[in-house]
């Protein structure tokens, strides 16, 4: 398998006095698929966001432990959250487009990041954002057009397309398919698929098949501690905690 | 409780009782809709029954002659020398004018010519001696001149003076409302309307027929300009701070409350503040634009803070979200897209909060906004802001409280113009609205 991208150690994240993520340890392969599945409030979605430091935006949201991004601290005082999040891009549970246009919608990133020299850089930038995300051919001839007009699967591949525009070198999917159809959610996970080639992704959701399916390694949360990380066979297979096995069979959750 | 009918066709006497409880609600509901519309149309139908009269006028029309050896003795039309000639210098010359009107229009009267040119108003004479100094070169020629008359005869025409409420007035007598008629039939004295009302300014008690509310509408002007520079951007700072960047703890909860207490502090106090701060501490001019300005700002702020963090908070977290999620500042997330999104009910919290502040008075009164102040329009912009002047409520509420009674028209022909300014703002808050709505 390929080498860590990310790494948490002892990562403890608290909301006040609630205490949603204890002492996780977990290594995140570069250019591989890994799930994180769990009952509802288990704390995977929490431990994602403070991945790219989401949680910042929460004023009692704190967290304790180290995550480092190839070998980097993200939590270091150093670390300044927007070049981090550059660097590890996300896309959320509902889509969520910017009321501006399909252009504007994936052009943003780059241009605050300054990444294209030229009106025809971020044209081109922008054009390769849409065509990985594969809804070029869906939306080429209305770029002008609002990308709150989309469908509900087309507004998600926009915001993945955004979300690479900015050529992340990790992906955070926050269930990405839950407010989708299941032939939406099947284009979003060949996608996935394919992203995978090159960067890493890290992926939340509820669906057992859809972890199965896209992944090749899985994370089991359980009241927010990680209870068992290992290759995604293995775990729907053979898993070696009882929780897990619970879990997915559908005993509890 | 009964055992339920059988039959879907059958009436539950209980749901029948609930029936008529809803349809008995809808009429209090329709009823308190009627009872508000009548009203409402009570008020404008008073307001522009009483208030229309003023932006009428009646208007005598005379030939002076412009004598040479009244107005110019030396001939050389030296304008220094012409300057010297008051106002009394002129009145003659109206005498003269008024005794060829009675001759001209075949006037049957037993008056003298004196009485009927004290039909005129007393801002005649100066209006005459006004042209003369303005172009000299007239005197000596015949000039046709239309002169406002006092405020018993447009009372006259109006209906407003009849001959048994004159009985006791010193101002008017029966001949000479005889001799109006004959000159109304002559049609030498007409009433039409009155765009002085609309630009001029304040006239003193004497001169009820030449006051106008144009000066104290730009006092207003000036003050809203005062209120919009300060109170949009400082209002706006401290919502996005509020909203965006302060952390929730004691001290902005503190904030938060006070914000929503001054929203409900009386205007008055915001008053006393302007006139012991402002004026006093500060030493800026009584019953300055400037200073009235800054008082309505105070009284705004909270009104506009509150409804701009409102706007703010419609707009969803997950636009918030998706720009932090791209690598934007939070400047760049609240900049870049929340304060567009929000930019429309900000716009229209202005804008009422304007509407607001623009018919405020009692904080007016105490910082000298009020009197008889308005009485030559301001000429610079400075003078616009530093000159005293008053606006439009605290001309109206002077107007209203002076004795004779063609002011107490005037009052009410001020509240039209200050309620067609009201309309046109929130008519341009709810164009704004309509306009840049984005839906999402």
């Amino acid at each position: 398998m390929s080498a860590s991208k990310i790494s948490a150690r002892g990562c403890n994240v608290f909301y006040g006095d609630t205490h949603a993520v204890k002492d996780v340890n977990v290594d995140i392969g570069s250019k591989s698929v890994t799930a994180f599945i769990g009952p509802s409030g288990c704390g995977k979605s929490t431990f994602l966001r403070s991945l790219n430091r989401m949680n910042d935006t929460i004023d009692s949201c704190r967290v304790e432990g180290t995550i480092t991004l190839d070998g980097e601290n993200i939590y270091d005082p150093r670390v300044d959250p927007v070049t981090l999040r550059a660097r590890v891009g996300m896309v959320f549970q509902k889509p969520n487009p910017f009321p501006k246009s399909i252009f504007d919608n994936v052009a943003y990133g780059p241009k605050i990041h300054g990444m294209a020299k030229s009106k025809s850089d971020l044209r081109d930038i922008v054009e390769n954002a849409l065509r990985r995300a594969a809804i070029w051919d869906e939306v080429k001839d209305r770029l002008d057009a609002p990308g709150t007009g989309l469908s509900g699967g087309q507004q998600q591949r926009l915001c993945i397309a955004r979300a690479i525009a900015t050529h992340p070198e990790v992906l955070l999917m926050d269930e990405p398919c839950s407010a989708l159809d299941p032939i939406a959610t099947f284009q979003i996970e060949e996608l996935i698929d394919d992203l995978a080639k090159n960067i890493s992704v890290v992926i939340v959701t509820h669906s057992m098949q859809q972890a199965a399916r896209v992944s090749q390694k899985t994370a089991f949360f359980h009241l927010g501690e990680l209870v068992e990380f290992g290759d995604t066979d293995d775990i729907f297979t053979n898993p070696s905690d009882p929780r897990t096995e619970s879990y997915i069979t559908g005993r509890i959750g | 409780m009964t055992p339920r009918s059988r039959s879907l066709f059958a009436a539950d006497p209980q749901i029948q009782s609930r029936k008529r409880a809803d349809a008995r609600f809808r009429l209090y509901g329709l009823a308190a809709i009627l009872a508000s519309l009548a009203l409402l149309a009570v008020l404008l139908g008073t307001v522009i029954g009483n208030g229309l009269g003023a932006f009428q006028q009646s208007y005598l029309t005379l030939e002076v002659e412009l004598l040479e050896s009244k107005l110019d003795k030396t001939g050389n039309r030296d304008i220094e020398e012409i300057k010297k000639v008051t106002t009394f210098g002129y009145d003659p010359l109206l005498t003269a004018a008024a005794e060829r009107l009675i001759e001209t229009h075949n006037i049957q009267t037993d008056l003298r010519a004196k009485d009927i040119a004290k039909l005129l108003s007393k801002s005649a004479v100066s209006d005459l001696r006004d042209f003369v100094v303005a172009d000299p070169s007239q005197i000596g020629s015949t000039v046709s001149f239309d002169f406002l008359v006092n405020a018993r005869v447009d009372g006259y025409l109006k209906g407003r003076v009849t001959r048994e409420s004159i009985a006791d007035d010193k101002m008017i007598s029966a001949e000479q409302l005889d001799a109006v008629d004959q000159l109304v039939a002559a049609g030498a004295l007409v009433k039409r309307f009155n765009l002085d009302f609309i630009l001029g300014s304040d006239a003193s008690d004497q001169r009820p027929e030449s006051a106008g509310i144009g000066t104290a509408m730009l006092g207003s002007l000036a003050m809203m300009l005062v209120v919009l520079v300060l109170t949009l951007p400082v209002g706006v700072a401290a919502s996005i701070y509020l909203e965006e960047f302060a952390p929730k703890n004691r001290l902005t909860d503190l904030i938060e409350v006070n914000i929503s207490n001054l929203a409900a502090v009386p205007s008055i106090v915001f008053g006393i503040l302007g006139l012991a701060v402002f004026i006093n501490i500060l030493h800026l001019p009584m019953s300055a634009p400037l200073v009235g300005g800054l008082v309505l700002s105070l009284m705004t702020l909270p009104t506009i803070i509150i409804s701009s963090r409102a706007a703010m908070k419609s707009v969803p977290p997950s636009i918030r979200d998706a720009a932090l999620g791209v690598g934007a500042s939070r400047m760049q997330a609240v900049f870049h897209h929340v304060l567009p999104l929000a930019a429309p009910g900000i716009l229209t919290g202005t804008i009422i909060g304007l509407a607001q502040a623009l018919g405020e008075t009692a904080p007016l009164l105490l910082i000298g906004m009020v009197g008889f102040i308005a009485s030559t329009a301001p000429e610079t912009m400075g003078d616009a802001l530093l000159a005293p002047n008053t606006a439009l409520p605290a001309q109206i509420f002077e107007w209203a409280k002076r004795a004779d009674p063609a002011f107490y028209e005037r009052a009410w022909g001020g509240i039209i113009v200050l309620l067609v300014f009201l309309v046109a703002m929130n008519a341009i808050a709810i164009l704004l609205r309509r306009r840049f709505e984005r839906r999402w």
